[in-house]
């Protein structure tokens, strides 16, 4: 079997982490800045020119056709200009422009660092997801947040390190988007989906329940006999702690899920009551519950909504875009207020963004008329923003062209904004590496650069 | 000379022009990123040094009319000197100063100091015959490291039997053993089970990333890739000699004779070459040429690494950091496999072909006759096929279908009249010039549900991938089908029209590129006589298999730095350089035939090294390298190096024998050690390189599953054929996602169930099944609570127990014979004492037989 200290490191981090945890943490670089990432996943690609990054040229421009040629698109069938349907308002002391898809995101810009000049490599949905989570467009590789584990472990006890809500959408790629790639399975992403039962196999069936502590109480019987005959094998202790570990589990996640301690003023704030905010609005809170009880990474996946293929409005744009944005904008502001009024937000990184953003141009069918638009992909230049542990609020970091096509501007590579955010959190993006297929393999693979400019 | 004066603004000489125009702009403006000042220049470009093949790109960049390629990126130069690069350019771009290597790393290995290095030694060329304990005992005696005794016969045979079936024994197989059958009787008897072929194939399987489905955004499936899985069952089976058996994965669509299987009926050797095609695909690539490139290098790492255990992949971007492997070498294999196709075809054999044919011809035939019909044309409008020639599209036809050739202008699968009749007819690739192709067919009705499953259709394939599918509506007439072609437009495709419907068929008479979205006006001059084909059971099915294909052979330009926007000379095909310095073969078509004879003959020694450590990994838990994928200079060196040496020289002389290999292996003292290690040897050496014990190991995913089904009693011994589909929960969300399969997986193996890349089964992620990504010769073994959530409350493992003790509830001592069907020992007093106490206090046996299965010797193997 594997060397003791090999052993304990694979079997560390796991879902419920062990004790010796955080003894044996690969550990922070240098002092973190955060403790914990919150990413707010816009799964589809939502629009930055109907967003965060306005262009008053394309309204003036709407209907005529782009002064240089665009490069190859997903469907690429146009190349006309489409406006902005949407008003742009600015918002407090930063007077950062918003649109009206964000109005309670807007009360919070001073807390935003809106990066307008992000780049990604990929226009498809699965390989673009699967490059924003992992670095590479290709499956297979772990993810930001299995990285994050892996390098820090995990401050919870009871639960997984690295968790994923979702409310029935899973982006293109699947639970590949949250794996473990090559790192031992121990620091995948465990997808919570909604619902008392958030994770396949967590508790028995009901009809099952009232055995199980007697049958808990044999196996432990039986167990010291097996290892007496086996003799003293590490893992084959690990497998039968993880008994107790998994027994702990089961009651800490039906305490985490018991919003009934909540208040009804946070159930407002996140936007707990009404029809369109309630499934996003829990996430928000969950992931506000995760932070306290110390897990690492917590992505939020968009809820899905009737009639609608996520964030990617190939048509209708102007219609789902609102739908969307309805859905997640007052959970957001609510989870960004709720973090901040109890001190979570300093030590917390949130990261909202798509995997990519989307065209300037119209994209239309055979016979479109002006509520059928959409905006195809576009990798080349769209908004992500940043807000809380470490980064600086209330600025806007980089620029498109006059036409949001392209990032002109302190362009951010995705690379670049995994090594900040490893960089928030302690960890040298250069130094977090694990040997695979004959070389030392990182989450940036031979890129990036710590965004320096946007750090607090 | 005039031409000269217009093109030099000034009179100067070429040497000068640039001294005085172009060299200090570079020197100011690009070098600070382009040149040797910098350890890594960006994009892999060199401006201090001639570029010849990047001129063009180079004035495109500072033009800025490229809104992606503006350089420098601080700012537009002057017109002025922007006019002087131009005119440069115009005249040759001449550059005096002395050229250097296009892409400056870090010198790895040279090729001369590599062929030194271990792996790519020669083996001897007389191998020892000494045992492989006389190996052993020699490094342990020099430590003076005692060995673990010898283990309990009910052990050993615990042991032999999972490793080489990947099932527990069954109480007659220890009895038998316990009564004194010898232990090779038991070895000889594992090795000719069928169930060997199941347990070996698997550990194949994970070499070469076997998937069934293209994941990426929809997770369509990959036809007949069981094919392959058994394939690979039947070769480990037939103990297949290895270097044939490598040789058949290269080129086995290429050899002159290729093996026909055991029932006569249809070509094993194609069937191999599958395994190029596992990998992921995307089905919207923006970047066809990218995709192409990210293709072709996931099949170079798989094919380097299985076979070889080297990480060629990483000479993609540049020369191997630390190996002997120059960028070249990896771009002259990319050549090989970018002349390398896919297509989906009949591999009968040529009895086989015979046999169908000949019953096709005792078909009374069947009144089709399309009739007359004229298509007319609209403006811009192409008839790009009418089927009066196929030789005009270079159509190739495959199983007996559209063996006859088109009549009167249509080909018709159905033939003289029998819709049993299969087969697929391909066309030439081209590039989709067009925005709508309107197909007129007569064909079965489709089910548009079953994507690239409907077995009788009209397909666009396009950059590989199966886009758009033309169905028949079963209505016995020539209709028009359209589709836009959205994704299709610009890129590579070919048409596939394919019947594999022994009741269906298919006819197709135009195919019309059009920038109509309505199909053209049809003037039917003559009605058509149209009769269903009727039953003909006695033709014999055909055979299909998704297999490698020559393309036209070209070679690659390498790419610098990786990228395929930046390419420099092309490289002619050839093999790693370390292996065969200085005169490569002569190449025919892709060069796949010379590739599979390098592999197994200059190659051969490394090639024997890799395999022979992987089944060492199998049987003793870790290799004799450790590293199995890796036999490089960052690879692990291995403790044992003349057994290795000495095995794999023996494994080539013994005619490449894996059974003969492993049958020594299982029989040695070393594999009979018991796990129990001496104290002072444990200490001495902690890794045990030296093997002083043998390692306790936990059973792989599906062999957990396995057991289970086997003891349960629900195991089902069927073998081959389609893959079951997997059990999937509600858990389970996301595009692709499949109709759940029966959640035992019908009692079959694991191996069959079907790897659906996005839908993996999660009881066997917790167990580290691994990724169908690239070559895993050592699983992860983590061990995580979810693994204990799994077998606690998982519905699959409640549902076996509960089989498993219905099963046993009437015997005599139904927790005796538990223990042995679990355990393969019985029950000592203290546990038949708890087992009473918890059936009295209310435990169920269904309850007892859950405790088992969670038990930690149910996991590990003594």
């Amino acid at each position: 079997m594997y060397r003791r200290r090999d052993f304990l490191c694979r079997a560390a981090n796991g879902f419920g982490g062990l004790a010796l945890l955080q003894m044996l943490a690969r550990g922070a670089h240098f002092p973190a800045k955060a403790k914990s990432v919150i990413y707010l996943y816009m799964d589809g690609g939502p629009s930055q020119m109907d967003s965060f990054d306005p262009k008053p040229r394309l309204r003036a421009e709407h209907g005529q056709t782009l002064p240089f040629k665009p490069p190859t698109t997903v469907f690429n069938i146009s190349d006309q200009i489409f406006g902005s349907p949407y008003e742009f308002k600015r918002y407090g002391q930063s007077g950062t422009p918003v649109s009206e898809l964000f109005p309670e995101i807007g009360t919070c810009v001073d807390d935003l660092c809106v990066i307008r000049s992000m780049v990604a490599d990929h226009s498809e949905h699965t390989a673009a997801n699967y490059f924003m989570h992992s670095g590479s467009g290709f499956q297979g590789r772990p993810s930001m947040g299995a990285w994050v584990n892996y390098g820090l472990g995990s401050e919870s006890q009871n639960l997984p390190g690295f968790i994923v809500l979702e409310s029935g959408l899973i982006p293109p790629g699947g639970i590949d988007c949250f794996g473990s790639g090559f790192l031992p399975a121990s620091y995948q992403g465990t997808v919570f989906r909604k619902g008392d039962h958030p994770v396949a196999d967590l508790q028995p069936p009901e009809r099952e329940a009232a055995a199980q502590r007697q049958k808990l109480a044999l196996l432990a019987k039986l167990n010291p006999g097996v290892v007496a005959r086996f003799g003293e094998v590490s893992e084959m202790d690990a497998t039968i702690r993880n008994y107790e570990l998994a027994f702990r589990m089961q009651s800490a996640v039906p305490e985490l899920l018991d919003l009934r301690q909540e208040s009804n003023a946070t159930r407002a704030l996140y936007g707990l009551d009404e029809t369109d905010t309630a499934e996003f609005g829990r996430e928000c809170l969950l992931a506000r519950r995760l932070v306290e009880r110390g897990v690492r990474f917590i992505e939020l996946l968009t809820p899905p909504r009737t009639g609608l293929d996520r964030w990617d409005q190939h048509s209708g744009l102007e219609k789902g875009h609102r739908i969307n944005a309805r859905a997640v904008d007052r959970p957001i502001a609510g989870l960004l207020k709720d973090l901040k009024s109890r001190g979570l937000l300093d030590q917390t990184l949130v990261i909202w963004g798509g995997e990519f953003g989307r065209t300037p141009c119209a994209q239309m069918g055979d016979n479109a008329s002006a509520a059928s638009i959409g905006r195809d992909h576009n990798p080349y230049g769209f908004t992500m923003w940043l807000a809380g542990g470490g980064i600086k609020p209330g600025i806007v970091h980089g620029a498109t062209d006059d036409y949001g096509y392209f990032a002109v501007e302190n362009k951010v590579h995705v690379h670049d904004l995994h090594a900040t955010m490893l960089h928030l959190l302690g960890l040298d993006h250069k130094r977090l590496t694990y040997r695979y297929s004959g070389r030392d393999m990182r989450l940036t693979d031979v890129h990036g650069n710590v965004v320096r400019e946007i750090l607090a | 000379m005039l031409r000269f004066i217009l093109l030099f603004p000034s009179v100067l000489l070429a040497d000068e022009f640039f001294e005085q125009r172009i060299r200090p702009v570079l020197a100011e403006k690009c070098y600070g990123c382009h040149s040797a000042q910098v350890s890594e220049p960006k994009a892999g470009l060199r401006l201090d040094a001639p570029a010849p093949h990047i001129t063009q790109k180079l004035l495109q960049a500072i033009s800025y009319t490229d809104l992606r390629l503006r350089m420098p990126p601080t700012g537009k130069l002057p017109d002025a000197v922007i006019a002087d690069f131009r005119a440069w350019i115009e005249r040759g771009a001449p550059d005096p100063r002395p050229a250097v290597n296009a892409a400056p790393v870090k010198p790895g290995l040279d090729l001369a100091r590599g062929r030194k290095f271990w792996s790519f030694q020669p083996l001897p060329a007389t191998p020892s015959r000494d045992s492989i304990d006389r190996f052993l005992a020699a490094k342990r005696q020099a430590k003076g490291l005692a060995t673990a005794p010898e283990a309990s016969r009910r052990a050993w045979l615990r042991r032999v039997t999972f490793d080489l079936t990947g099932l527990p024994p069954t109480k007659a197989e220890v009895d038998a053993f316990l009564a004194g059958a010898s232990h090779e009787s038991v070895v000889d008897r594992l090795l000719a089970s069928p169930h060997y072929g199941e347990r070996w194939a698997r550990h194949w399987l994970d070499l070469v990333r076997f998937a069934e489905t293209n994941g990426h955004e929809y997770d369509n499936s990959k036809l007949d890739a069981w094919q392959y899985r058994d394939y690979v069952i039947r070769a480990m089976n037939d103990d297949l000699p290895f270097n044939r058996f490598v040789e058949e994965h290269v080129a086995g669509d290429l050899l002159a004779k290729p093996r026909v299987s055991a029932d006569g009926k249809f070509l094993e050797s194609p069937l191999a070459t599958s395994f190029y095609w596992f990998g992921e695909v995307l089905n919207s690539a923006t970047d066809s040429v990218k995709s192409k490139a990210d293709g072709v290098d996931n099949q170079i790492d798989v094919l380097n690494k299985a076979f070889l255990g080297l990480t060629v992949a990483c000479a993609r971007c540049h020369d191997h950091k630390f190996d002997p492997v120059p960028t070249r070498d990896y771009y002259g294999l990319a050549g090989v496999l970018h002349s390398t196709g896919m297509r989906e075809v009949v591999v009968d054999s040529p009895a086989q072909v015979a046999a169908i044919h000949a019953a096709h011809l005792q078909v009374a035939p069947v009144a089709r006759r399309p009739g007359r019909a004229k298509i007319q044309l609209r403006p811009g409008e192409t008839l790009w096929e009418d089927f009066d020639d196929l030789s005009r599209n270079a159509w190739h036809a495959s199983g007996e279908a559209f063996a006859l050739g088109p009549r009167e202008g249509v080909v018709d699968s159905a033939g003289r009249g029998a819709s049993e009749l299969t087969g697929s007819l391909i066309s030439r690739k081209f590039r989709m010039p067009n925005h709508y192709v309107h197909i007129r067919l007569n064909a079965s009705q489709g089910n548009k549900d079953l994507a690239e499953r409907e077995p009788v259709r009209v397909t666009l394939v396009a950059d590989e991938y199966k886009s758009l599918h033309y169905l028949g509506k079963g209505q016995g007439k020539f209709e028009w089908v359209t589709h836009r072609m959205t994704l299709p437009y610009g890129r590579t495709c070919y048409f596939e029209i394919v019947d594999r419907s022994r009741t269906g068929q298919v006819a197709v008479d135009a195919i019309v590129f059009s920038e109509e979205k309505d199909p053209p006006p049809v003037s039917e001059e003559e009605p058509a006589v149209w009769e269903a084909p009727r039953p003909q059971p006695s033709i014999p099915p055909s055979t299909f298999g998704m297999v490698a294909w020559d393309e036209s052979a070209q070679d690659t330009k390498l790419h610098i730095r990786g990228s395929h926007q930046n390419l420099g000379e092309p490289v002619p095909r050839h093999f790693l350089q370390v292996i065969t310095p200085g005169q490569q073969p002569a190449l025919t078509g892709s060069g796949r035939l010379e590739l599979a004879q390098w592999l197994t003959h200059d190659a051969s020694a490394l090639l024997a090294r890799v395999y022979v450590n992987r089944i060492w990994r199998h049987h003793f838990g870790e290799g004799l390298a450790r590293s199995v994928d890796n036999f490089g200079l960052t690879g692990e060196r291995p403790e044992h190096r003349e057994l290795l040496d000495t095995l794999a020289a023996r494994f080539i002389a013994d005619g490449w024998s894996t059974k003969r290999l492993q049958r020594e292996i299982v029989l040695s003292a070393a594999y009979r050690m018991s796990s129990r290690e001496d104290p002072a040897a444990a200490k001495a050496d902690p890794r045990n390189e030296l093997l002083h014990h043998y390692p306790v190991r936990r059973l792989e995913a599906e062999a957990i599953r396995d057991a289970m089904l086997a003891v349960s009693g629900t195991l089902d011994r069927q073998m081959y054929g389609p893959s079951v589909t997997p059990y999937v929960s509600a858990y389970q969300i996301g595009r692709g996602k499949p109709k759940s399969g029966p959640l035992d997986g019908a009692g079959r193996r694991s191996i069959y169930i079907e790897v659906r890349r996005n839908f993996l089964t999660p009881l066997f992620l917790a167990f580290d099944y691994p990724l169908p990504i690239s070559t895993i010769g050592a699983r992860n073994q983590s061990t995580v609570p979810t693994q204990a959530l799994m077998l606690m409350n998982n519905e699959f493992v409640l549902g076996e127990a509960a089989r498993w003790a219905a099963r046993v509830s009437g015997a005599k001592d139904p927790v005796a014979q538990m223990y042995q069907e679990a355990f393969s020992r019985p029950p000592d007093a203290r546990e038949q004492a708890e087992a009473r106490e918890y059936l009295r206090q209310g435990g169920t046996l269904a309850g007892f037989a859950h405790v088992l299965f969670n038990s930690p010797e149910f996991l590990y193997v003594p």
